[in-house]
């Protein structure tokens, strides 16, 4: 029931209609209490029983009036027009001084829902959750809404209600205000559009970014910041904005914790200024396998709440890479520092067994005459179980196909198991003798693009290999395939040696080796003189060797060009003063590079042959002598 | 603004008194606000939580002020304990509020 706001003139006092007021006042109040009430001022309305309404009396309405008029001026002031809704969310009016230009005024809104006028920026999602809310008849406030007026501009209306009921709490529907925020959001826009373009940058950055303030406490990650902690377990997990790095660092627990600690204590120097920037490595495990960071912090100068920026990049493909590459160099090295096949191969497959955190090795060599792969060497971490496997091994034999080490013979390809049940078309029974039940990662050995033996892991860290894994096997493999090629050949040779000298000393009396500059290095056999005699010297320094000046320079001559010479004889007095005869050959020698590095060469002895040619010719003499005198 | 019932049980023990009463005002006028200011205080100050008060505007409800016999508001009506008792205006005047509702200053 609405009130009765007479008299229609609010200052009567002095007017007619005053007057006439005051005796109606007076005709409805008949108690003297109430009179001087009235005359005292303490009363504000008066019911008239007749008509069933209350008048308000003049103070009391100017009072009432003022106040309506200032709540209307402070709703003036905080929106741009009002509007009612019906029950079912429709407008039914909406007045206000701005409501033309606000791109409302250009189309009939009333007896529409908002969600059916052109709004641009709510998703159906959005309208729902609204929708939801009027059911719930709750209060919204600042509903931001985007359409385009008239003119083809862009503005920003928020629009807040609130539920309306009538006497018996029945819904009504909706009253609320809107106000025009477009130049506001244009000046927000303004001034976010340098925050937004930092942000763009930051979450296209591919490190993780976090920003911290003078307590650790993160202000501001980017995306890939974000991802990580959500998605990773250990030392930051979790850790966004309203989070205390620092805090985070010193709880790190197991094998990050002396990590976690370096790392705070690193970011809490850089935040006290007492160095611009901290760096720091550190490896994470997770359950596809460990994974390589490199941190740093550095300092932020200015007035703000922003103390370090710390930044931490995924540096796990270029770590394994350098993994990778030590492990390429170790082999060569222990390849280059092996005297023998045995420690060669027990050298590098610890060199693998170490850099990728496996546990044994083993090397099945090819027996071509055979044609099948038989267990030769193999190394293992310290353990029973380690031990009990490569027992196993000895003995092994694999043919071309069969098994992991036979498949890789024949293909020449790597294969691996990443553990004993993941390998398609061979159950874990058949592959437990080569794996272990565990994974297995299998390559060839090769040398001049043929397989000649297949390396052999077992361990329960096998995974996936990359390129740069695939790449580091073949290029063990193919070191380790040269160096037993080159040790075969070498065996092959010294094999060949042996037997030429075996064949040498059945038709020599000596062998000997001379360096560049002539001088013996080598003296095996009975010769001129002893071996110690003639070490470090030349044949012409020799003390005994009787030969005229003519045969020496033509003998040097032939050395000087690198001749290879045949049966050089030379005598030398022996020391019961007789004298021996000697006949030597020799051939220069070259090293791999082309270099002249000396002579090597046989000796006989042919003092008995010389003496009996010197009898002969002496008897001959003396023969030719008699006859001579017999003739004569 | 519109008063309508305003509910105060007391929660005091069951033996102590509740007073009952109806204050009729006139939405927000002066002397109404004033009205309802006075009672609170004296309420709060002498019945603790021992009240029971209904606050009625007459703009709103004048039939059921002329009903119960209000013709001018602000008006306190006791309802409850007897004697039931009327004070008309603002209610500035505390003594003869207390001895209407029966309240020893």
């Amino acid at each position: 029931m609405k009130p009765d706001l007479r008299p229609p003139n609010p200052n009567p006092s002095g007017t007619n209609a005053g007057r006439r007021f005051e005796k109606v006042i007076l005709r409805l109040v008949k108690g003297g209490p109430e009179r001087l009430a009235i005359e005292a001022g303490e009363i504000d309305a008066i019911v008239d029983p007749e008509s069933g309404s209350a008048i308000l009396l003049p103070e009391a309405q100017r009072a009432l009036i003022e106040r309506k008029s200032r709540f209307r001026n402070l709703v003036g002031l905080a929106s741009d027009w009002y509007w009612e809704q019906d029950e079912n969310y429709r407008f039914v009016s909406c007045a206000g001084a701005t409501v033309e230009s606000s791109g409302f005024g250009d189309e009939s809104i009333i007896g529409k829902a908002l969600w059916e006028l052109a709004i641009d920026n709510m998703s159906e999602a959005d309208w729902q959750t609204h929708r939801r809310q009027l059911e719930w008849r709750t209060t919204f406030r600042d509903l931001e809404v985007r359409r385009v007026d008239r003119a083809g501009e862009v503005r920003y209306l928020s629009v807040s209600g609130e539920p309306v009921f009538d006497d018996s709490d029945q819904f009504k529907g909706y009253n609320g205000i809107t106000r025009d925020i477009t130049e506001r959001r244009q000046a927000e826009a303004v001034l976010q559009e340098p925050n937004r373009f930092s942000r763009a940058t930051l979450d296209a950055l591919a490190p993780h970014v976090g920003v911290l303030d003078a307590a650790g406490v993160v202000l501001l990650v980017n995306k890939a910041w974000r991802v990580y902690a959500a998605t990773h377990a250990g030392m930051g997990t979790g850790v966004i904005e309203g989070a205390n790095y620092l805090a985070a660092c010193d709880d790190a627990q197991g094998g990050e914790r002396v990590d976690g600690i370096a790392i705070a204590a690193g970011i809490r120097q850089v935040i006290a200024g007492e160095r611009m920037l901290f760096r720091y490595d550190h490896a994470c495990d997770s359950p596809v396998g460990r994974r390589w960071f490199m941190l740093s912090a550095t300092g932020v100068a200015g007035d703000t709440a922003a103390r370090a920026v710390v930044s931490r990049e995924d540096v796990t493909e270029r770590k394994r890479g350098e993994l990778l590459l030590a492990l390429e160099h170790t082999v060569a090295r222990s390849l280059a520092d092996a005297d023998d096949t045995t420690v060669a191969l027990k050298a590098v497959i610890r060199a693998v067994c170490e850099a990728q955190d496996w546990d044994c090795g083993r090397y099945f060599r090819l027996h071509p005459a055979a044609g099948e792969l038989r267990f030769e060497e193999s190394w293992g971490v310290a353990g029973v179980a380690v031990g009990q496997f490569l027992e196993k091994s000895r003995g092994m034999v694999f043919r071309p196909g069969a098994g992991l080490a036979g498949r890789v013979f024949q293909s020449g390809q790597p294969l691996w198991v990443l553990d004993g049940t993941q390998d398609a078309g061979v159950s874990p029974t058949a592959l437990a003798p080569e794996t272990g039940a565990d994974g297995a990662f299998v390559f060839p050995v090769m040398a001049d693009d043929r397989t000649i033996g297949v390396l052999a892991f077992s361990s329960r860290t096998v995974r996936e290999p990359d390129d740069r894994m695939l790449q580091a096997v073949r290029s063990i493999g193919s070191q380790l395939g040269r160096f037993l090629q080159r040790q075969q050949a070498a065996d092959a040779l010294r094999r060949s040696e042996a037997r030429f000298r075996r064949l040498t000393e059945l038709s020599s009396d000596w062998y000997w080796e001379q360096d560049s500059d002539f001088r013996f290095t080598r003296f095996v056999g009975c010769g001129v003189l002893g071996a110690g005699e003639v070490f470090g010297k030349t044949r012409w320094e020799l003390p005994n060797i009787v030969l005229g000046e003519a045969e020496w320079a033509e003998h040097k001559s032939q050395l000087a060009a690198q001749w290879s010479f045949c049966d050089f004889e030379f005598a030398a007095v022996h020391p019961d003063g007789q004298l021996g005869y000697y006949c030597i050959s020799g051939e220069p020698v070259y090293d791999e590079a082309g270099t002249f590095t000396g002579y090597c060469g046989t000796g006989l002895d042919i003092t008995r042959r010389k003496r009996a040619e010197i009898a002969l010719r002496e008897s001959e003499a003396r023969l030719r002598a008699l006859a001579g005198l017999s003739s004569d | 603004m519109r008063h309508k019932k305003t509910d105060r049980s007391a929660s005091g023990p069951a033996a102590t008194t509740v007073v009952v009463m109806c204050l009729y005002i006139a939405n927000s006028a002066p002397n109404s606000v004033r009205a309802i200011a006075n009672l609170e205080a004296i309420c709060k100050e002498h019945l603790k939580d021992n009240f029971k008060l209904e606050i009625i505007d007459v703009l709103e409800y004048p039939l059921r002020a002329l009903a119960d016999g209000i013709v001018v508001t602000p008006s306190l009506a006791k309802m409850s304990p007897s004697p039931a008792a009327k004070i008309i205006g603002n209610l500035s005047d505390k003594s003869s509020v207390l001895r209407a509702l029966g309240i020893q200053g």
